[in-house]
């Protein structure tokens, strides 16, 4: 089993990879040779293959776990890594799409993406698949600057442009998976982290620029520990100005600072935690702006992975981490977002968690008859 | 007959006694900012002269002083309309100064490649609204004013003059 259920993983990957293509937009002039159509036309097909795709990747994540000391860290996610950078990033999103147009906003036509939208720029091919073209930029100014990399180097080639993006989030990736592994000092954390479907769907699918985020808060994190404050601070503000989101952590580390001048201990178990929750607290509450969109999971699960030893945080990440994934079959088999669509997303977000609870209720119903019963016999 | 001229009678009577109003500008001119004497107006003028920079980019531009020309014609016709004359004649100046800067901006824009066609439309309208703007100031003001402050020699203000310069400014973008 173990020997076997890796070689079938990658090949799981590969075969996701090119699933992944049928998804390609008809608009999409640079993919057009390959369009065929399929998501569209064969709606029922597509969404149960998906929904498949989902449910293996949460079975090879759980072996993966069960048997990670017999498996080399490194290879499996660099593997990883690499043939998922391959897949076709909006299957799910098209964000990357949103995120390259802006980026072209500055860097190609030297405007400021904060007051003109891709749309005023007629003509421009791009515009006629990307979404959020009537849109200022939406994200931070680290962001945009951070971009312009993946979106030079493109040299002009959109293709090229596309895959740089990937790229570049693949890196932040790794460097996330590295700070994990610093900060937690356990494998158990980076395999959790790492190989989460979420996490890979998210990032190394749809390139979604919440991992780059996270990985400048999570270096702010490795700094106070290293209580270097002033590079903390640096940090906390970059990753603020990617994506605003994690604003929502400055408190836990207006906190930590006190502390660290006050020369008190920390405990850290207890800091990610909290850090956990507020973002968890955020990402619920994420409907009040807009709705609820899987990738903002990134948020909490990072925290979350650091502190495995909290069991019902761990549980709870996962079983949304399954609901979000799942959430995108709806619109995947309905082509809308209205209608059903909203209301069955949230029953598929919420479904998996109330399950858990009610599995942990009854387990914990039954183990504490099953002492009672122990006390007695005795 | 008799009725064909009834008809062309009325038909006559409702052209002849009716205003005739030309294709009027959709262009909507922004609210009144704060005016001058207001504690805010030169804080409000300090950021104005920073965010010169925020709007940075052909295009960038064309908005900082389309937004900036808008801004003080609709200063310098709430002053108007108070008869502070000096101070919207002064605004009626700085309203012509920007606006004389944007098409220059366009022009680059187009050089570098940039589809002009909807920011020229927006100009255009934004053309005819400034003069269907000035055109009823014009009509609300004295020709010439004198303006004799309490402790400092009179200013003479060719009021008319000025807002004809300043359709004439506005027309060239037509």
């Amino acid at each position: 089993m173990k020997k076997l259920f890796l070689p079938v993983y990658f090949f799981t990957l590969f075969l996701f990879v090119i699933f992944s293509y049928l998804f390609t937009d008809q608009n999409l002039s640079y993919f057009h040779n390959i369009y065929t159509g399929f998501a569209t036309n064969s709606r029922t097909i597509a969404t149960m293959t998906y929904v498949i795709f989902v449910l293996l990747f949460f079975v090879f994540y759980y072996l993966i776990l069960k048997y990670q000391k017999s498996i080399n860290i490194k290879k499996l996610i660099l593997l990883t890594s690499g043939i998922l950078f391959l897949t076709y990033p909006a299957i799910l999103s098209y964000d990357i799409f949103n995120y390259i147009a802006t980026s072209k906003v500055l860097f190609f036509y030297r405007e400021n993406p904060y007051i003109l939208m891709p749309i005023e720029f007629v003509g421009d091919p791009l515009l006629i698949f990307t979404r959020a073209v009537n849109k200022v930029a939406l994200y931070g100014p680290v962001w945009i600057k951070i971009t312009g990399i993946s979106f030079i180097l493109g040299f002009d080639n959109y293709v090229l442009t596309l895959f740089n993006f990937k790229l570049l989030v693949i890196l932040f990736y790794l460097g996330t998976i590295f700070l994990v592994s610093k900060i937690s000092k356990n494998m158990k954390s980076v395999f959790l982290f790492a190989l989460s479907p979420l996490i890979i769907m998210e990032t190394l699918v749809s390139s979604h620029n919440d991992i780059v985020m996270m990985f400048f808060a999570l270096l702010s994190f490795y700094f106070l520990i290293k209580k270097r404050i002033f590079l903390s601070l640096i940090f906390i503000i970059a990753s603020i100005l990617i994506k605003y989101s994690t604003i929502f952590l400055f408190p836990v580390f207006i906190y930590i600072i006190l502390k660290t001048i006050r020369k008190e201990s920390i405990n850290w178990e207890r800091v990610f935690f909290i850090s956990a929750l507020s973002m968890m607290l955020i990402f619920f509450l994420s409907f009040l702006r807009e709705e609820i969109y899987p990738w903002y999971a990134i948020w909490f699960l990072v925290f979350s992975y650091l502190i495995p030893q909290r069991r019902n945080l761990l549980y709870l990440s996962n079983a949304i981490s399954f609901g979000l994934l799942l959430s995108y079959a709806p619109f995947m088999f309905s082509g809308t977002y209205s209608g059903s669509t909203p209301l069955l997303k949230i029953i598929l977000i919420f479904l998996p968690v109330l399950c858990l609870y009610l599995y942990l209720a009854v387990d914990r119903k039954f183990k504490f008859s099953k002492k009672l019963g122990t006390i007695k016999i005795s | 007959m008799k009725n064909l001229r009834w008809v062309l009678f009325l038909f006559l009577l409702v052209n002849l006694s009716s205003v005739r109003v030309f294709a009027q500008s959709d262009y909507v001119l922004p609210y009144p900012s704060q005016m001058p004497g207001n504690k805010f107006y030169t804080i409000n003028q300090v950021i104005e002269k920073i965010s010169y920079f925020w709007y940075f980019g052909n295009f960038g531009k064309t908005y900082y002083y389309q937004k900036l020309s808008d801004k003080y014609l609709v200063e310098a016709k709430t002053l108007f309309e108070y008869k502070q004359y000096l101070l919207a004649y002064k605004s009626l100046l700085k309203s012509n100064r920007y606006f004389e800067k944007i098409y220059p901006y366009l022009l680059s824009a187009k050089k570098e490649g940039k589809d002009i066609f909807e920011k020229q439309k927006i100009l255009k309208e934004a053309s005819r609204k400034h003069i269907e703007e000035l055109e009823k100031l014009k009509n609300n003001i004295p020709d010439k004013f004198e303006w004799t402050p309490e402790k400092d020699s009179p200013t003479n203000l060719n009021l008319w003059t000025t807002i004809d310069t300043s359709i004439a400014i506005r027309s060239k973008t037509l």
